[in-house]
């Protein structure tokens, strides 16, 4: 009896550590679709070709490290720009163009660009996708008087919801540039 | 003097048969056996049928019949208690015929005594569903199940997920056991629902309080035993079908078990079970919300054999669900989390649809478990169980990928595969003086997790063994109990971090203890102490997690140096039980030290969505403090009133503030009146019951964006009654209604309590067909 205990025993246990399958050998690279990792604005000049990019980058995306640069967007007082948006997904070599993907599903997406306070700068779409709602990767920006504030940019993914204002969806980007007019 | 009557009997009964056959020195003997113990059955009848002849089996259940003549005979063996058992032989010369007797069951009165094998400490609280209450709960998911029971609440998210929260403690903190294995899947993530179909148990059973010593690690808040019925060994062919539906969400459920045994076959049994539901848009009292429906199939499988003392079983099931989570609740800033609450309602209106889009979740849950057990004659018991489970879980986001050609593939945006391999070796040991009983066991558990999409858990694996030993000394009054239990636990994760694998190593190990007494001062009267601690390893989202948390807007962030969390639980009970009045009242103070919870951090998180509140996982001390109570009086014929209440208190001890997300103490009470059994109502019963919820007012300041939701009261209606359509064949049939004035609330353990008013009114029609047996 005891004999056949001890050998239930050992059966027991062989069964219990054989068939180890090791999670390690299938780690692999773990791509995010949604990610944007970078987001740079151009500011062009109307009139010149003086383009100036202000950029956040966050290399390695949510989480780990903290964002490598958040730059304050600084313009001339009465002037218009013409500017443009790209987002990139840079923690994938080479990195992703996500400007492409907007521009590609525009009826799902829009850029509303926020500044505060308010008489900081006029923000005017300069695009409009296929149901005639404006999108934002381009348009004109034109500065009044000389101040400090912030400048909101947001790009509301807004599936099957879109209506031109900024209310469905949710955000995929929510960033306060800091905004210098003088 | 029962000895002496059979001795004499025996020699009265020779007596007779040496008389008649003189000239025949043809004789038969054997030994008769419990056919399931292997025990011997001591005074039998072996009869030869036709003939004056017969003997008893004496102490070692032997027999003999001597001085029979060459020829065929038929013998019979009976016994009250045991099915007869007939058996033909051809008498030539001496032979050996020995009987296995089948335990019969007996209906003289209908007194149900079950026995049934819990494993569970019996000095701690064990609150049991089944029969007609377990019916009442049909077609819910196993959380709601429970909910009923005094001390469990449960942690929602929306009304199609949720899971049981026992004594304020969820998640990795209550183990599940279902049919004798621990459940294991995903169960750090308070939106995934243990897999479970709840068809499968005929018995739901809750332990309150630290069941360490016989569970190992994770039992700190307690155990849910998921319990099948035993196979129907060497019975009829039965079954019943289940058809719950119910207006809100227009769900469906429908489920069937056939059962029986096969002819020829002695010792075998089987059942076969599955379950499909389908339902949409749940509806609040004001409006729709868009994506929830469900859709769930299930499927069991058994097998068992039994024979002497030998017992085998074989289960294997599949869980396969598909759960809509609404979309007003993937929220993709702080903005849009408050832009919510200061509208009060979703933005996301819908009418009703049975369809499910992103955001959904998978999810399938495969168990393969086998049993044996074996009744040694002296009394001991072993049993080994080895079980195989897969929990499979695909999470799809909210948003399409933009990538065309990527989305077109559909890929979920997290995949979870976690295999998980249990062995279990228990002995009892045989009953020493017939007063101290005990058991010692070794538990293993391999698994691995393999994960794919969006960074959230990293891929590991994990190695546990545990060994414990209880004794049990029951005397006439007094049953004591003590037990001890050592757990190691490895674990092996693998991440990448900058594009390189990294893997880190993780050893827990731990004590764990139990003191308990019952003292019976009465047959009515009883009262019971326990002590028990526990220990639980954190688990890997606890350790890794780096991310925002869609649903709660927030920023999580693990620890990977956190230490295991230990708990000392006391609880204590007393209990009434008269036929009119019952009563127990029960409270507990359990500690929990290096209690994991999320720490909000005095900066927010800077991430390209925008600025996220910023949670990290820490730990501190915790100490839950709670009452239970519940009582039921029958205070005129055919009407009765229950009452129960749960309070509890939870504190951090080393912040000096309260917890969060703690459920609210509440008040459940139900009137029932049951008609008298008649001819053709059987059963009948009409209830009318209300559940006051109060509002969770120990919540540490600023820990929240919304402060807990205000106190609610819902009234519910219940009538069922059960036709005898045959002898073989039931209709049970109930109906009721949840939230009967249609009020709008919100629970504060509801993650959707920003987003949206919990469930509106809901009627539900429950049919159960039973036939055979």
């Amino acid at each position: 009896m005891n004999r056949k205990f001890s050998w239930m025993l050992l059966l027991a246990a062989t069964v219990s550590f054989t068939q180890c399958k090791d999670a390690g050998d299938d780690v692999q690279i773990d791509d995010e679709n949604e990610l944007i990792t970078s987001v740079t604005l151009k500011f062009t000049e109307d009139g010149t070709t003086n383009v100036q990019s202000f950029s956040y980058k966050d290399a390695d995306g949510d989480g780990g490290n903290a964002p490598t640069q958040f730059d304050t967007i600084a313009l001339k007082p009465n002037k218009t720009y013409t500017v443009a948006i790209e987002l990139l997904d840079e923690s994938k070599t080479p990195a992703d163009n996500i400007t492409e993907e907007v521009a590609e599903e525009s009826d799902e997406h829009l850029f509303v660009y926020t500044p505060s306070p308010s008489a900081l700068l006029t923000y005017t779409y300069g695009d409009k996708d296929e149901n005639n709602f404006p999108i934002g990767l381009t348009g004109k920006a034109v500065t009044t008087a000389a101040g400090l504030g912030k400048l909101k940019v947001q790009l509301r993914h807004q599936p099957d919801t879109k209506n031109g204002t900024p209310g469905p969806g949710s955000d995929d980007v929510n960033l306060d540039f800091n905004l210098k007019v003088q | 003097m029962k000895r002496i009557a059979i001795s004499l009997l025996l020699f009265f009964t020779s007596f007779i048969a040496h008389a008649q056959t003189t000239d025949c020195a043809c004789f038969v003997k054997g030994v008769v056996k419990d056919q399931h113990t292997g025990q011997p059955i001591v005074g039998a009848t072996v009869l030869v049928v036709g003939q004056n002849s017969g003997v008893f089996t004496d102490e070692n259940g032997r027999y003999e019949l001597r001085n029979l003549c060459p020829g065929a005979y038929t013998l019979e063996c009976r016994i009250i208690g045991y099915n007869p058992f007939r058996e033909k032989l051809d008498l030539t010369a001496g032979h050996e015929e020995n009987f296995n007797l089948l335990e019969q069951e007996v209906h003289l009165k209908d007194v149900e005594i079950t026995a049934h094998r819990t494993d569970a400490p019996s000095s701690q609280p064990l609150s049991t569903i089944t029969g007609a209450d377990l019916d009442k709960t049909r077609g819910q998911n196993l959380a709601e199940s429970l909910k009923g029971m005094t001390g469990v609440t449960s942690l929602q998210t929306g009304s199609s997920i949720s899971k049981p929260v026992i004594h304020g403690l969820h998640s990795n903190r209550i183990l599940i056991m279902n049919n004798g294995v621990r459940q294991e899947g995903q169960q750090w993530g308070s939106e995934h629902a243990p897999e479970i179909d709840p068809f499968i148990a005929t018995r739901l059973s809750v332990v309150k309080g630290a069941a360490g010593v016989r569970y190992g690690s994770d039992a700190i808040g307690g155990v849910i035993l998921v319990e099948p019925e035993e196979l129907p060994f060497d019975k009829a062919l039965s079954g019943e079908v289940n058809a719950v539906g119910f207006t809100n969400g227009r769900q469906g459920v429908l489920s069937g078990t056939l059962q029986g045994s096969i002819k020829g076959f002695k010792g075998f049994g089987w059942r076969a079970q599955g379950t499909i539901k389908r339902g949409g848009n749940i509806r609040t009292p004001d409006y729709f919300l868009d994506n929830t429906g469900i859709s769930e199939k299930n499927f069991s499988l058994a097998a068992g054999y039994r024979n002497k003392g030998l017992g085998i079983d074989v289960f294997y099931s599949r869980f396969d669900t598909k759960i809509g989570i609404f979309s007003g609740s993937h929220i993709g800033s702080v903005t849009d989390l408050l832009n919510v609450i200061e509208n009060g309602e979703p933005f996301v209106k819908s009418g009703f649809s049975y369809n499910i889009g992103r955001p959904n979740q998978n999810v399938s849950h495969e168990l393969m478990k086998a049993e044996t057990h074996y009744h040694f004659q002296n009394g001991n018991r072993f049993q080994w169980t080895i079980a195989r489970q897969l929990n499979d879980r695909n999470e799809f986001d909210l948003h399409r990928p933009r990538n065309d050609s990527i989305a077109a593939l559909n890929h979920p945006e997290l995949t979870f595969k976690l295999t998980t391999l249990t062995n279990d070796v228990v002995w009892d040991h045989k009953p020493i003086a017939g007063k101290l009983a005990g058991q010692l066991g070794i538990s293993t558990l391999y698994q691995f997790n393999l994960m794919d999409g969006r960074p959230l858990i990293p891929n590991f694996n994990q190695f546990n063994i545990g060994f414990f030993w209880m004794e049990r000394y029951v005397t006439n009054g007094w049953e004591l109990e003590a037990g001890a239990r050592y757990d190691y636990r490895s674990l092996t994760s693998f991440r990448i971090v900058n594009r390189e694998k990294v893997s880190q190593d993780f050893t827990f190990a731990n004590f764990s203890g139990l003191l308990g007494a019952t003292r019976n001062f009465s047959e009515k009267f009883s009262a019971r102490l326990n002590f028990g601690t526990a220990w639980r390893a954190p688990n890997v989202s606890e350790l890794f997690s780096d991310g925002v948390h869609h649903g709660a807007a927030a920023f999580e962030k693990g620890d990977a140096t956190l230490k295991a969390e230990k708990a000392l639980n006391s609880i204590a009970s007393v209990k009434y039980a008269s036929p009119k009045f019952t009563a127990e009242i029960g409270g507990y103070y359990n500690i929990i030290s290096d209690f994991i919870y999320l720490k909000p951090q005095a900066e927010p998180i800077l991430t390209v969505r925008g600025a996220f509140p910023y949670f990290k996982y820490t730990q501190t001390d915790a100490s839950f403090k709670g009452i239970d109570l519940s009582a039921t009086w029958e205070f005129m014929k055919y009407t009765s009133v229950s009452s129960k209440l749960s309070y509890l208190r939870v504190y951090d001890r080393r912040n000096d503030n309260y917890l969060v997300l703690i459920p609210a103490n509440r008040i459940d009470n139900q009137i029932k009146y049951e008609l008298p059994e008649d001819a053709k109502w059987h059963k009948a019963y009409f209830s009318v019951g209300n559940l006051f919820v109060a509002q969770q007012k120990r919540v540490p300041p600023a820990s929240d964006f919304l402060a807990p939701p205000k106190a609610y009261s819902l009234w519910n209606v219940q009538m069922g009654t059960t036709f005898n359509i045959s002898e073989k064949q039931q209709l049970e049939v109930g109906l009721s209604v949840q939230n009967l004035f249609n009020v709008a609330y919100r629970d504060y353990l509801n993650r959707f309590r920003y987003y949206a008013d919990d469930m509106g009114r809901n009627a539900s029609l429950r049919l159960k067909w039973k036939f055979g047996a």
